[in-house]
């Protein structure tokens, strides 16, 4: 692991130094042993201050957006679930690749029951890689939970969907993390119109749960993190796993935010599209 | 006085008869406080619970006024003066109801649905005995093993928890009581807090002059501007107020509201004089470690550890206090 730390520390000041990247978006430490943070070098000389460890948990590509016209490319270290994210926000017309210099990393999980399942261990996309890749494996349990949840009755479905978003606080964290969530203006910001109430109740909470699953279901690159930063420990990923293993019966495999320009399922009409819902 | 351990739930039973009491439980896996159900056992160690109880006090939703517009309008005020108990309450929340009562009390303007709540709460803080390594409540200016505005004070004493009255409220529940306690008991207070932080006396005016220093662009950059710290701060009490329309009737309602967000400070005409998370994100470090301070002489930051514990980013607020200490 230090030779990995020494070779992105290096990679990064050198990219710094010859102007390559304006800045780099990485990890580093926090107060925490077991915790890190997103943080942005800008000076060759703070290069040391990266981290690399179990626990990178914290997504890195969608800072990108707080930064669309930048003057010099944007430097970000990415895991193949960034290299995913980077490729969704491409495809989804709000970063321009040219605009950004990947440092790519392969990922052996880190300390976040997501990585688990993770089948893209090795970035999909980057204009360097540090260290060498590792291996990869088809997770066959990807919708095993989901499977096992379809089995319940509607009625024990909606208790259970009920009793979740009742926790629910409205901080929108699990939209803000996520990188399929890019749109200019949400729909739950768009207060005039009124779709989405401030209100915290249990109808206007579930609407907020239901309309972030279909708005992100079939461009959710799993990355887990809407799960992983909410403060009530919602199950959120339990929804776009749905979204998706219905996708997956439906029109066959599909991954997002992979390297193809397959167009998203939901965003397309095809005449053959099955219709038998209908 | 002091009551054993084991007469805890006879206590709670004398309480709740007549007021709804709140302890610390748990709902589908989340600490917070909850209306005890007369009978659970409650457990006050442990780490403190991950939702502040301010929402007993200050409501997420609370509505105001029912509304009928027809030839005249009809105004309906929805008055609630509900009898309340917030037991095992933690010092670092005491001191966040203390920031609340400045804030809806003082000042010459009393906030009608906030003061009805706290007219009739009665306050049972109990000392803390389990910081966690988040809580920096010490550094803050607070004792994690006194409250000095609660009504009752309890400590715990080994096998009892020993109580102390400190207003009249706290003299009538130790009254009510009675039958269970007995005299006498030595209760532990050497609960420190293993986080320190620099929060220097001078720390607040300091900030007033950084208000343009190049320490924010740094610290703020990881926000990915949701709510969390704001709704997990036990003081922070920002609220919208919004109808919920109906044809010609409706309700009015206020709910919690946070500066994270990017309608926040936006106007009618569109302008936004906090228009990116730097802005949002220093004021909100600047009104818990410096506004507040000039306007009513103490920090609006309790040293709970709650937002430390919770971003999504793992900012700390902490890691900033020393910063700017030191800068």
């Amino acid at each position: 692991m230090s030779s990995i730390i020494e070779e992105l520390q290096s990679t990064v000041k050198k990219l710094l130094e010859d102007g390559t990247v304006g800045y780099v978006i990485g990890w580093g430490a926090t107060r925490f042993p077991d915790r890190t943070t997103p943080v942005f070098i800008t000076r060759p000389e703070d290069a040391h201050k990266l981290v690399w460890n179990h626990y990178c948990v914290n997504g890195t590509a969608k800072y990108a957006l707080d930064d669309r016209y930048p003057e010099k490319k944007i430097g970000i270290i990415i895991r193949g679930c960034d290299s995913r994210a980077v490729n969704r926000m491409i495809q989804d017309n709000q970063l321009k690749r040219e605009n950004l210099y990947l440092i790519g990393i392969p990922c052996d999980g880190k300390e976040n029951p997501v990585c688990e399942g993770c089948q893209h261990k090795n970035p999909l996309v980057y204009d360097v890689l540090i260290g060498t890749p590792v291996e990869e494996k088809i997770n066959p349990d990807r919708f095993k939970e989901v499977a096992e949840f379809e089995k319940l009755s509607q009625d024990e479905k909606y208790e259970y969907w009920a009793k979740q978003y009742d926790k629910c606080i409205h901080c929108y964290a699990c939209r803000n993390v996520c990188p399929a969530c890019n749109c200019k203006e949400c729909y739950a910001d768009q207060y005039r119109v009124g779709w989405q109430g401030k209100q915290n109740n249990r109808n206007s909470n579930q609407v907020y749960g239901l309309t972030r699953a279909f708005h992100v279901g079939d461009r959710c690159i799993e990355c887990g993190e809407c799960e992983r930063v909410c403060p009530m420990g919602l199950p959120i990923m339990r929804q776009t796993k749905k979204m998706l293993k219905d996708i997956n019966d439906l029109f066959g495999d599909y991954e997002c935010g992979l390297n193809d320009s397959r167009p998203h399922v939901l965003g397309e009409f095809d005449l053959q599209d099955r219709d038998e819902f209908m | 006085m002091q009551l054993k351990k084991t007469d805890l739930t006879g206590a709670l039973k004398i309480l709740a008869a007549d007021a709804s009491v709140f302890v610390p439980g748990e709902i589908e896996g989340i600490k917070r406080f909850v209306l005890w159900d007369g009978e659970s056992d409650v457990d006050l160690g442990g780490a403190n619970t991950q939702l502040p109880p301010k929402d007993i006090l200050f409501p997420c939703t609370e509505k105001m006024y029912n509304y009928k517009m027809g030839d005249s309008i009809e105004i309906k005020e929805i008055v609630e003066k509900p009898r309340q108990v917030i037991f095992g309450i933690r010092p670092c929340d005491m001191r966040s109801i203390d920031c609340m009562d400045h804030v809806f009390l003082e000042k010459g303007f009393v906030d009608s649905y906030y003061s009805r709540k706290r007219e009739n709460v009665t306050l049972i803080a109990m000392g803390c005995t389990t910081p966690e390594r988040t809580c920096f409540c010490d550094s803050m200016g607070l004792d994690p093993n006194n409250a000095p505005n609660a009504d009752v004070m309890m400590n715990d004493g080994g096998d009892t928890l020993v109580l102390e009255a400190y207003t009249e409220k706290g003299k009538a529940v130790l009254e009510a009581l009675n039958g269970l306690l007995s005299e006498g008991g030595q209760a532990k207070k050497d609960t420190a807090c293993t986080l320190k932080v620099n929060m220097t006396p001078e720390l607040p005016e300091k900030l007033a002059g950084m208000f343009d220093h190049p320490i924010w662009d740094e610290v703020t950059r990881a926000c990915i501007g949701c709510a969390t710290c704001t709704y997990v701060c036990p003081t922070c009490y920002c609220f919208d107020i919004d109808s919920d329309n109906h044809g010609a009737e409706g309700t009015k309602f206020r709910c919690w509201d946070s500066c994270m967000f990017s309608d926040y400070t936006r106007m009618a005409g569109g302008h936004d004089p906090r228009p990116t998370k730097k802005e949002r994100v220093r004021n909100r470090y600047m009104h818990k470690l410096s506004y507040f301070h000039e306007r009513y002489g103490q920090h609006l930051c309790v040293g709970c550890g709650r937002c430390v514990e919770k971003c999504p980013a793992h900012m700390d607020i902490t890691m900033f206090i020393d910063k700017a200490a030191e800068v």
